[in-house]
């Protein structure tokens, strides 16, 4: 069986983000850029899957611009064998990402596809979703724990209040959540190797996908600061504050 | 600006760079003997010999911070940030060729004392300079670079390679990890654990120049540099484990058998055997020509008798790199050979298992986690096929090729000490209030936190550039000495403003600035000293040798 794993490039965890002066978007001239981390763990869990047998073949695609080779090439140092990128300078928003990877998918015919829940950047979550949508397959999505077993798989979700064990048969879309695992770190000689694997270039046009945005940034805003708070003397003072002032009891 | 800022830097370093030659001039002409370099003038004006050797150490970092700008510009990266460190440091290098370059901080080398008071002058009245002496390194300049550290931007590295910026990720995650558990050991003096040895072994560490061919992952000496300051970067014992590992691979690359490289290669580049360097004796450290240990040729084995000091990480090693003497007649260095020694593994009870074979731990103050030891031999037996080579007589000039690589390595392991003082600095100052606000608002905070993210980049490029020229297969004790003594003084300079920075809690030992001041001193000592390095860089330059 092979696994599909879909990696984004995003702004490094680890970088304070700051909105551009416009407040048209989001300073990304030389800003460190890395795996999306939710990817990261789909790309470990893929190559799990590998080593446990259950997988044959793990494949990475990303979409965007040239630089987002360098996100397939840490995902083959990871562990996956070949990548394909579908390079596009346009801006890509949930749909026509799911539409690019429906496509990527028909082509490939994976029996397991893997995203992660969102990305960190613009936080969406919608891929995974409409990707199972618009190919009319399962999906079990905020996975913690996947399972294959024969034709299906058993996922443990982590949804509100606790964790909820689905069955659902493949070919299905997984989006992973944090606990499902804790991705590898790439080793030297695995980097070196990587250089050698090979990665596919596409393009939208060639996959009959227009992926024109349908989302219009209107403006990006930093987050309002942290104002000091109050203290209150009563519980009859704090109760009055919450009716009254926040309004919110 | 990225144009004027950028004529201004070419304009500059080339006047920084006539004043060097006029300086070196001078002293190669006042020191030198029927056109020759002379030994016993160089010595008695060791201080203008190694001064200038500062001097040319100062005007190569410009160089590199020139060419690090250039390199920027061409790929679109030359941001704001990067662009005031340039500035910055040019002001201030500028000035200390001027006014005076400190060695030590007991020892500023001043123009006069390179009787180069006109050479001064000219440097002076330079256009370019007077710019950015004016301009470079101002207190707006020191707010915004500041500001950017604060927010975790340093100024992008600029190494412009794909490749190394995913050999960079692990460490600098795993270097993140593992700073705070390796505070503690270093609070208990205990050993680094085994479990984070195998750890770094598995993601490729001990042979990461290594060619393929023999197990490694065949990477340069700028992959090693990366690697090197992420993980000093988060411990200078962290950075320092695979040191032994390079030097070992290195005399057995460059100076070994097909049998021994076949035997020896692939297994300290997994990780399986821990190598030790046991050269330096009680007697003979910097002077390492004249040691005294004997090793006897008997049948199929050499007998070693000797003692030796400043072997880390001694006990847990299971092969030592063996300096000896096999020549009896010989006074120097040419009657030493090199030895590639197993030893069993030894305990905290019973370091050294071995017959002919003793030694004591020797408690240091910092670069922990490895431990240092004496080690005493009598007697000790070494199979006749474990001379480098299988010549006698190699053994120096063998030691000598590996100079630049571990001069390199500990270049870059001061990077890693020198940037993980400046992030312990930022995370203090922005936290710490005092008369009502964080302390990084004060001038003379903030201005500390510039200085040290300035002269950071500064060794960072030079080290950098060390790297490229030995990867590019030329001779580079030059470069390596440069990047080696810079870089020394400036993670030195840097622990001990940081330390400063956070007052009584800096010099509480459960701070771990109070390590990184302790780790950060013996970068000045080992690998060659400050002085060793400036000797090596003042004759080469000063000889006509290299230019």
């Amino acid at each position: 069986m092979k696994v599909l794993v879909a990696v984004k490039r995003v702004i490094d965890a680890n970088v304070k983000v700051r909105v551009k002066a416009d407040n048209t978007g989001v300073e990304l001239t030389n800003v460190k850029m890395a795996m999306n981390p939710f990817d990261e763990i789909g790309v470990e869990e893929a190559i799990r899957l590998k080593e446990a047998g259950k997988a044959t073949e793990v494949v990475a695609v990303s979409l965007g611009g040239a630089p987002s080779q360098e996100t397939i090439r840490t995902a083959l140092a990871m562990g996956a064998d070949r990548g394909i990128h579908v390079q596009t300078d346009v801006e890509l928003q949930p749909l026509a990402v799911a539409k690019l990877l429906k496509a990527v998918i028909e082509k490939e015919q994976p029996g397991i596809v893997i995203v992660g829940k969102q990305a960190i950047d613009d936080d969406s979550n919608q891929t995974g979703q409409m990707l199972a949508g618009l190919l009319g397959w399962p999906q079990a999505t905020f996975a913690s724990k996947l399972n294959i077993e024969g034709e299906g798989a058993e996922v443990t979700r982590e949804v509100d209040g606790g964790l909820e064990t689905i069955r659902i048969k493949l070919p299905a879309i997984i989006t992973t959540d944090l606990r499902l695992n804790e991705p590898r770190y790439a080793s030297l000689p695995n980097i070196m190797k990587a250089k050698k694997k090979p990665i596919e270039a596409l393009t939208p046009e060639a996959l009959g996908v227009d992926p024109k945005p349908r989302l219009k940034t209107l403006k990006v805003v930093e987050p309002p600061k942290r104002q000091a708070g109050i203290k209150v003397k009563t519980v009859q003072e704090l109760v009055d504050k919450l009716r009254n002032d926040a309004k919110v009891i | 600006m990225s144009a004027q800022l950028l004529t201004q830097l070419d304009g500059a370093l080339a006047a920084a760079e006539r004043y060097a030659e006029e300086v070196r001039a001078g002293l190669a002409g006042a020191l030198s003997k029927s056109g020759r370099l002379d030994p016993v003038l160089l010595e008695a004006n060791q201080f203008a010999a190694h001064g200038y050797a500062w001097v040319a150490t100062t005007v190569a970092a410009l160089k590199e911070l020139r060419d690090w700008c250039r390199r920027l510009e061409a790929a679109g990266q030359l941001g704001e940030i990067e662009r005031l460190i340039a500035g910055a440091g040019f002001g201030e290098y500028l000035a200390q060729l001027q006014g005076g370059i400190a060695m030590s901080q007991g020892e500023v080398v001043r123009p006069p004392d390179l009787g180069a008071e006109g050479a001064a002058a000219r440097l002076a009245a330079n256009g370019s300079v007077r710019a950015l002496l004016a301009q470079g390194n101002t207190l707006d300049a020191r707010i915004a670079i500041a500001v950017a550290a604060a927010d975790g931007r340093f100024g992008v590295q600029g190494l412009a390679d794909e490749t190394l910026e995913m050999v960079r990720e692990p460490f600098r995650r795993i270097a993140t990890e593992t700073a705070e558990p390796f505070h503690r050991w270093h609070l208990k003096d205990e050993l680094i654990p085994l479990e984070l040895i195998g750890r770094l072994a598995e993601l490729g560490v001990f042979g990461m120049t290594v060619p393929e061919e023999y197990g490694g992952a065949g990477l340069g000496k700028l992959a090693m540099v990366v690697v090197t300051e992420e993980l000093s970067r988060g411990a200078l014992g962290i950075g320092s484990l695979a040191t032994r590992s390079e030097i070992a691979a290195e005399l057995i690359r460059l100076g070994g058998t097909e049998e021994q490289k076949q035997k020896w290669l692939p297994k300290i580049a997994s990780g399986e055997i821990l190598p030790t360097a046991v050269f330096t004796e009680p007697d003979t450290g910097s002077d390492l020509g004249a040691l005294k240990t004997r090793a006897v040729r008997d049948g199929d084995v050499y007998r070693v008798t000797g003692n030796k000091t400043w072997i880390t990480h001694a006990a847990r090693a299971d092969v030592m790199t063996l300096l000896a003497r096999t020549d009896p007649n010989s006074k120097d260095w040419r009657g030493l050979s090199m030895f590639i020694v197993e030893k069993p593994r030894g305990t905290a009870e019973d370091p050294f298992p071995v017959p002919g074979m003793r030694g004591g731990e020797i408690p240091v103050l910092g670069y922990r986690g490895m431990k240092e030891y004496e080690i005493g031999f009598d007697d000790f037996r070494v199979p006749a096929d474990a001379l480098l080579g299988g010549t006698e007589g190699q053994g120096f000039k063998q030691l000598m090729a590996t100079f630049e690589s571990a001069r390199i390595q500990t270049a870059a392991r001061a990077v890693g000490v020198a940037q993980n003082a400046l992030e312990l600095a930022i995370a203090y100052a922005t936290s710490r209030k005092q008369f009502g606000k964080p302390i990084a608002q004060f001038p003379r905070v903030f201005g500390k936190i510039a200085a040290m993210a300035v002269e950071t980049m500064a060794a960072r490029q030079l080290t950098f550039a060390a790297a490229r020229a030995k990867d590019s297969g030329r001779r580079c004790d030059i470069e390596a000495g440069m990047a080696k003594l810079l870089a020394a003084r400036v993670a030195w300079a840097n622990a001990d403003l940081a330390v400063q920075i956070h007052g009584g809690n800096g010099y509480a030992m459960e701070f771990p600035i109070s390590r990184v001041l302790v780790d950060a001193r013996i970068l000045n000592i080992f690998e060659g000293a400050a002085e060793i390095q400036a000797q090596v860089i003042a004759r080469g330059l000063l000889s006509g040798e290299r230019n």
